[in-house]
């Protein structure tokens, strides 16, 4: 029964937790976090290649804004990096792949912000060389000049001229030409050295190595910057968002994948609540059917209900004629057991008083003839004609007839004959007057009754199922008498004692208790007999109801007995043992309660 | 009276002394005398001391009359058994019949004279049959030759003798009547060993015919098959017709049969000794038959059945 209001509740609870699963797997794709994660990787590019730029600025320009601007975007750089690294939108723990290409990425960026860092003191150095250097050029371009020969000095200054430039379009804006070009000059220039004086010779020499100085600072410069610009931050950034994407749209796959399993899972769930509903349509119909059925009924109702009133109190007439039948065959039965026992009692003393005195009789026949024959001697003794022969005779004769009766022998038994007799005829008087006393025909309930009297004559007709085998022990208190039917009461305690006498198999014992009561007076019945099962016990009071074989008992003795109690307005009540013994508890009032017209009967019947 | 060793042995049951007393007053010239108080009394002194008849009370706290009589028949099956009793209910008398297979029903208070004679009988049907019980020891009984015994059925209902004879099969031949002359005229005819009987046919007792039959026909076995039971009804049949048992409606087959073959078997035993007919010898009807129109012709025509028998034999 439990099991079967459980399953339909976990039943749903399973249903709405699938159902909340496949929702939660749906959503998991959070396209805003997504956009807001790709604009991040966007803005880290975009940082990226700003500050690639400010650090190949710098060392063109040396301005005063450089720094702040430089650390502004070390600041943006490191919100946009750490926004990748940890928090919400964080890339970390997505798929291994992403991981490895984001820890790369992230190594690379942090070195690369480093040698930023580094850079700077580096580029200030290697500037200052390098205006150093350049500076140092013209002024050993002028000293060649001015040593030059007037004849070629025109040209050297030209050469001069072209020189300074290309030194400044180095340090300023190299071209791919520029080293070459500048190369070329200083040869060209040295060439021009051939007759010339020494002072020349020594400033080209000197100008010869500004240059190489300018073109060394320059380079070094190029290469640190290229050094910094190489780290490949762009490709990297550009792998961790490729695996980004790839994960990104294994999430939506999957996602599309419980999407579908969601709306399957949906259709389900809707041709199952569609089947439910048709159930509960048809369940109204069959609803709606029987009301309607009801209502129907409930029209002819009332002449079916008047019909079977009839018919019930028509049964309930029967019921009651066929009840009075058997109660009056219940009163019949046992009327039957108790002549048949009362029988027994009284022919038995009957039957030897009845034999005695035939015994007696025909004794006193033998008697007769010897007193006779003595009578005879003795008179013929007195006689004074009888002759000595004829005395004799006598004598010998009443002396034969005193051996063949001998009378002491004779009247001892005699005398225990006629005992026997007496005592035989006291039991039947005793017994007649019980019967009279207990057959009281008196319909009334309101004589006064001694209730230990009725006890007894009821225990005098119920001795035969006790003799030799059941011991009754007697209680009685000092009772005052009642107002009932003393019939009645007979008959409750000759039908306790007649079940307590079957209830005790072989020996066994009775007691009666009898005492004054609030009101009344109380009796107890117990006996040690087989007792009964509670069951039995809630039962025995129910008329038909008998644990005695078919046949054997109408069921209906403790009925009576229960209702004749009723009746005097007092109460029964048993508590009985299986295998110890019944004890019968009965409580009468003092008084009838009378109504008024029995109490108007009463009256002639007390005068 | 003969020698003491010659007096038949008689034993009193009754639960009350008072009646023990009185036996012993009227039976102790005659007889050897012995007294119990209880069933297990009386039981114990018969393994002691084998008896030629019991009288027993049947209302005894513990051990009933017919528990006792049954018990006594089994110990000493010669022994007479008779039954003083102040009231029985049918059963305990269809018992007593049936298991106790009882010689008398004699109602308490009783006559001493009455007794005096039933007892004075039952001895000498003891003696008799203990003397045939001897001799049938020594001599092997003869298979029965020829047919064997019928059965008469008499009951107003004609589907009992048909019921009877499907009960018995086919080797058993059994008649039916529906009227005491018709029963009558079968027994003329036929070749019968037991009469099986309602205790009334066409509203007439049965008691009468039965009665006047264990008379003239000692071994004849006649078996009460009634559902109108009646107490009265089946003390005089025991003590005026000696019925061998008696059963109640509706019939249960198998009690039935064993019932009959054991009449049947009765009826082949009193025919090889006659001297048993004494056990079952019927008490004198007390008044003469009433003078019912053709009941006292029937009853000559059966005492005339008697020369027809030994005619025929």
């Amino acid at each position: 029964m439990n099991l079967r209001r459980l399953l339909p509740a976990v039943l749903v609870g399973v249903a709405i937790g699938v159902l909340i699963f496949l929702l939660r797997m749906t959503q998991s794709v959070d396209s805003e976090l997504h956009l807001q994660r790709l604009d991040n990787l966007q803005a880290l590019n975009t940082l990226d290649v700003q500050f690639n730029r400010v650090l190949t600025q710098a060392h063109v320009a040396a301005l005063m804004t450089e720094g702040d601007e430089r650390a502004v975007l070390t600041d943006q750089l490191g919100d946009a990096l750490d926004k990748l690294d940890t928090g919400k939108q964080s890339l970390h723990g997505l798929s291994p792949e992403l991981d490895q290409a984001l820890d790369q990425f992230l190594d690379t960026i942090r070195d690369k912000v480093l040698l930023g860092l580094d850079f700077q003191a580096r580029t200030t150095q290697a500037n200052q060389r390098l205006l150093n250097s350049a500076s140092s050029v013209p002024v050993k371009v002028d000293a060649a000049v001015a040593a030059a020969t007037p004849a070629v000095r025109a040209k050297a200054k030209n050469l001069g001229e072209q020189l300074k430039a290309q030194v400044v379009d180095l340090s300023v804006t190299p071209s791919p030409t520029n080293q070459s070009d500048i190369h070329a000059m200083v040869d060209a220039l040295d060439q021009l050295g051939a007759g010339q004086p020494a002072a020349y010779k020594d400033a080209m020499v000197q100008l010869r190595y500004a240059a190489a100085d300018v073109i060394q600072d320059k380079e070094e410069l190029v290469g640190t910057l290229r050094k910094f610009l190489d780290r490949p931050t762009g490709p990297q950034l550009q792998k961790v968002e490729q695996q980004y994407s790839a994960w990104y749209a294994t999430q939506v796959a999957t996602a599309g994948k419980y999407r579908l399993a969601l709306v399957a899972y949906a259709a389900v769930l809707l041709g199952v609540l569609g089947w439910l509903g048709l159930r509960l349509r048809s369940s109204y119909r069959d609803l709606d059917r029987a009301n309607a059925g009801l209502t129907r009924a409930n029209e002819t109702l009332e002449a079916q209900v008047e019909s079977r009133t009839h018919d019930l109190s028509a049964a309930l007439t029967d019921l009651r004629s066929s009840q009075a039948q058997l109660v009056q065959s219940e009163k019949m039965a046992s009327l039957g057991q108790m002549v048949a026992g009362v029988a027994h009692e009284i022919n038995t003393p009957l039957g030897y008083a009845r034999s005695n005195t035939e015994i007696v009789r025909n004794s006193l026949a033998d008697v007769r003839g010897l007193c006779a024959a003595q009578q005879k001697a003795l008179s013929l003794l007195a006689a004074p004609d009888a002759s000595e022969a004829e005395i004799a005779a006598a004598m010998d004769e009443a002396e034969a007839q005193r051996q063949s009766v001998s009378p002491e022998e004779l009247m001892g038994d005699l005398h225990g004959l006629l005992q026997d007799t007496d005592h035989g005829l006291g039991q039947i008087s005793e017994l007649v007057s019980s019967l009279k006393d207990f057959s009281r025909l008196d319909r009334s309930r309101n004589d006064l009754f001694g209730v230990n009297d009725g006890i007894d004559s009821a225990l005098k007709i119920c001795q035969n199922q006790f003799k030799g085998r059941v011991e009754v022990i007697k209680q009685y208190g000092e009772l005052p008498q009642i107002e009932c039917s003393p019939s009645q009461l007979n008959q409750v305690f000759l039908n306790l004692f007649t079940n307590a006498a079957q209830a005790i198999e072989g020996n066994g014992r009775i007691y009666v208790h009898t005492l004054v009561e609030a009101g009344g007076v109380g009796v107890r019945i117990l006996d040690t007999g087989c007792g009964m099962s509670e069951d039995v016990r809630s039962r025995i009071f129910e008329p038909f109801f008998t644990t005695k074989p078919v046949g054997k008992g109408t069921g209906l003795g403790l009925s009576i007995v229960f209702r004749i109690i009723e009746e005097h307005g007092g109460r029964i009540d048993v508590r009985s043992t299986p295998g110890k013994g019944s004890e019968f508890v009965i409580h009468l009032p003092l008084r009838q309660k009378r109504s008024a017209e029995t109490a108007q009967e009463a009256v002639p019947v007390a005068a | 009276m003969n020698a003491p060793a010659a007096k038949a042995r008689v034993l009193f049951v009754d639960d009350e002394p008072r009646v023990l007393t009185t036996m012993r007053m009227l039976f102790r010239a005659h007889y050897e005398v012995y007294f119990a108080e209880s069933g297990t009394q009386a039981l114990e002194l018969l393994r002691k001391q084998p008896v030629d008849v019991v009288v027993s009370d049947q209302r005894m706290p513990g051990m009933s009359g017919i528990e006792l009589l049954r018990a006594a028949r089994d110990l000493n099956p010669n022994a007479m058994r008779i039954l003083l009793t102040g009231y029985s209910d049918l059963n305990a008398i269809i018992g007593s019949i049936n298991e106790g297979e009882i010689f008398r029903f004699v109602n308490k208070p009783w006559s001493n004279e009455d007794l005096s004679t039933t007892v004075a009988r039952a001895v000498t049907a003891a003696r008799v049959s203990a003397a045939v019980a001897v001799r049938s020891g020594e001599t092997v009984a003869a298979a029965p030759i020829g047919p064997l015994p019928a059965v008469l059925v008499m009951d107003d209902d004609e589907r009992v003798p048909a019921q009877i004879q499907a009960i018995l099969g086919k080797e058993c031949r059994v008649f039916g009547a529906t009227t005491m002359s018709e029963a009558v005229d079968l027994l003329e005819r036929e070749h019968i060993g037991v009469v099986i009987s309602d205790t009334r046919v066409q509203d007439h007792p049965v008691v009468n015919l039965i009665s006047t039959l264990k008379q003239h026909h000692p071994e004849l076995v006649s078996v009460i098959l009634t559902e109108r039971a009646d107490a009265g009804a089946a003390i005089d049949l025991i003590n005026q017709g000696q019925i061998y048992r008696f059963i109640t409606k509706p019939i249960i087959d198998n009690a039935c049969k064993i019932t009959v073959n054991s009449a049947l078997k009765q009826h082949e035993r009193l025919k090889e000794s006659p001297e048993l007919h004494q056990r079952y010898e019927v008490a004198q009807t007390p008044e003469p038959p009433p003078p019912t129109s053709g009941s006292g012709r029937l009853l000559d025509r059966i005492r005339s059945l008697r020369s027809w028998v030994t005619r025929r034999a």
